[in-house]
């Protein structure tokens, strides 16, 4: 059927041109993590292009650097509350949302989104407020949980979609055979879900790590979180310190890639 | 439903199991219930009452407020500030640039993820979604490092003989945007990428056994089918943008004030909440105002592009 494609001149120009600003924009993606890389095993004390030489003192110093390392820890903790916190409001959530024979499911679908659609400085800001009125200062728990609310929104999606394409004869099945409607869900329905629920957990988990609009606002002042203390340091170190933890960050993200791809696959995560 | 009725004779359920089954049997609400407790007492009563501090007179000490008194002063003030308009009206064209911008570097990504193979597919995947799970702090400071005085582009510059001295690119408006850009970038390619994959890939083959040529096919047919996704994408590149105050702090150099780092300096440095709670307000409602916008704009074409189909 090729015959009747009509090819011109002006064709091919703007085509060619669509896809040349294509790969300008993917080589625009993932150019200053390539740079940034590389500056990550410079010898020389200041940030320069191009490196001198080839070091691994900048990485051993960001672990010999306690407030660093303390800070990764804070995150960790507070990754790893929202995950758990998603995971447990969140599924049964999305259960509700595609399961329930109640009016108002859209509602409920659409009340979920609420706090996503909020700025998150906006929201941060709100719940130091309320916290300050009721007498709840700043901490990693205020932190925790002011971001579960902000991306609770990510996990009902994730497991939603995923509901909505399960196959309702498996739990029929399960009803035909006398299970519980627990034991369908246990058995039939959270095995068929696990996919989507990790993928929901690695992207609520990178949120809880790397928060900072709402973190700025509720974390402790004791315990400050990785993006608030790298927030300061950027602003005040002039070694490639920084290019070592960027380096650190591209490795986990890689890794963290690597386990959704292999859990759901891409396109699906893309949902 | 057949099963609730019917005794269960597979196990004896204890009393924990028998607890679930009750709030899960019901397809009722019940299961929600926890989120919605939640979601109430962290971000709804909160955000009543900053809309409630942005009325009214607040002492704090110590990160809690000591006293409060109703006052329309802190709105009537900063609507009547000269420096609320600058920085609101600079905020706002720099998130619109940015979204114009990333829309036109990323529609053609969106484009290639369409017509190209397999593993084209894979890596614009790839591409788009490992930015976003490093933080955009780390993806800032790549511009710091390319951007300044030492950086990737003065030097190559000099070396190559067309500067002497070192541009000062850093800490202006240009290298806010550029950051802006690169980094937003992503958040409206995955959007397209995902309306774009929904559709049909026939229908642009049918196009072009018709006798369109690509350019018309991109025109008459890709383009009008991913109106949403151009909706999506720039509602959220636009929210970002607007409300981002990491960005302009680090590449802007302190000197750059936008809505958010106001929001960041009231709150945080000086301490006035009412002030604090005022500019957040206005945040919110613009972004909302925008966000409408965008979302009747793209309406209207979705629904354009159905009726003239039919």
């Amino acid at each position: 059927m090729r015959s009747f494609r009509h090819t011109s001149f002006t064709d091919l120009l703007g085509i060619g041109l669509i896809l040349a600003v294509a790969v300008f924009s993917l080589v625009l993606l993932v150019a200053p993590s390539i740079i940034v890389v590389i500056i990550s095993f410079d010898t020389r004390a200041y940030v320069s292009f191009p490196p001198e030489g080839f070091t691994l003192r900048w990485y051993a110093a960001v672990f010999e650097k306690r407030e660093l390392v303390e800070a990764m820890w804070t995150s960790l903790k507070v990754g790893l509350t929202v995950t758990v916190l998603c995971i447990v409001l969140g599924v049964p959530t999305a259960l509700a949302c595609v399961r329930g024979r109640f009016r108002g499911t859209t509602a409920l679908s659409v009340f979920v989104l609420v706090p996503h659609m909020v700025p998150g400085i906006v929201l941060g800001v709100a719940v130091l407020f309320a916290g300050a009125l009721v007498g709840v200062s700043p901490s990693i728990w205020l932190q925790s949980i002011a971001i579960t609310v902000f991306v609770l929104a990510v996990m009902v999606r994730t497991v939603q979609s995923r509901l909505q394409r399960l196959d309702p004869a498996l739990e029929e099945a399960a009803a035909n055979l006398r299970a519980t409607s627990f034991q369908s869900l246990r058995t039939v329905t959270f095995p068929l879900l696990l996919p989507a629920i990790l993928a929901g957990a690695i992207f609520t988990f990178v949120e809880g790590f790397d928060n900072l609009s709402v973190a700025i606002f509720t974390h402790s002042f004791r315990d400050r979180p990785l993006p608030v203390e790298l927030l300061a340091l950027v602003q005040y170190t002039s070694t490639p310190l920084i290019a070592a933890v960027s380096g650190i960050q591209i490795v986990l993200a890689i890794a963290a890639l690597v386990a959704v791809s292999m859990s759901i696959g891409l396109d699906t995560a893309n949902e | 439903m057949a099963n609730v009725t019917l005794p269960s004779v597979a196990a004896r359920p204890g009393l924990g199991e028998f607890v679930l089954e009750k709030l899960l049997s019901g397809r009722g609400i019940w299961p929600a219930m926890p989120a919605i407790l939640v979601l109430m007492v962290v971000a709804i009563i909160p955000f009543v009452i900053l809309l409630s501090l942005g009325f009214s007179d607040i002492e704090v000490s110590r990160g809690a407020i000591v006293s409060r008194t109703f006052s329309l002063e802190y709105l009537t003030t900063a609507l009547s500030d000269r420096l609320y308009w600058i920085t609101f009206q600079r905020s706002l064209s720099l998130a619109l640039s940015t979204t114009a911008l990333c829309f036109l570097f990323g529609y053609p990504v969106a484009y290639l993820f369409l017509v190209g193979g397999r593993w084209t597919k894979r890596l614009i995947l790839v591409l788009t979604i490992a930015p976003l799970l490093t933080s955009g702090i780390v993806r800032t400071y790549a511009w710091l490092v390319i951007l300044g005085g030492r950086g990737v582009v003065n030097t190559t510059l000099i070396n190559i003989g067309l500067i002497d001295q070192p541009l000062r690119i850093m800490n202006t408006q240009w290298a806010v945007l550029i950051g802006m850009v690169q980094i937003h970038l992503p958040v409206m390619i995955l959007p397209l990428i995902a309306v774009m994959s929904r559709h049909d890939g026939n229908l642009i083959e049918v196009s072009q056994n018709l006798g369109a040529s690509r350019l018309g096919t991109l025109r008459t047919v890709i383009l009008p089918l991913s109106v949403p996704g151009i909706g999506t994408g720039s509602a959220l590149v636009f929210t970002l943008s607007y409300t981002t105050f990491v960005v302009p702090q680090l590449l802007g150099g302190g000197n750059y004030l936008n809505a958010a780092t106001m929001i960041y300096e009231q709150v945080v440095f000086s301490l006035e909440w009412s002030k604090g709670s005022v500019t957040s307000l206005i945040l919110m409602v613009t972004c909302l105002v925008v966000l409408v916008s965008i979302a009747l704009v793209s309406n209207h074409f979705t629904r354009w592009t159905r009726e003239r189909d039919s």
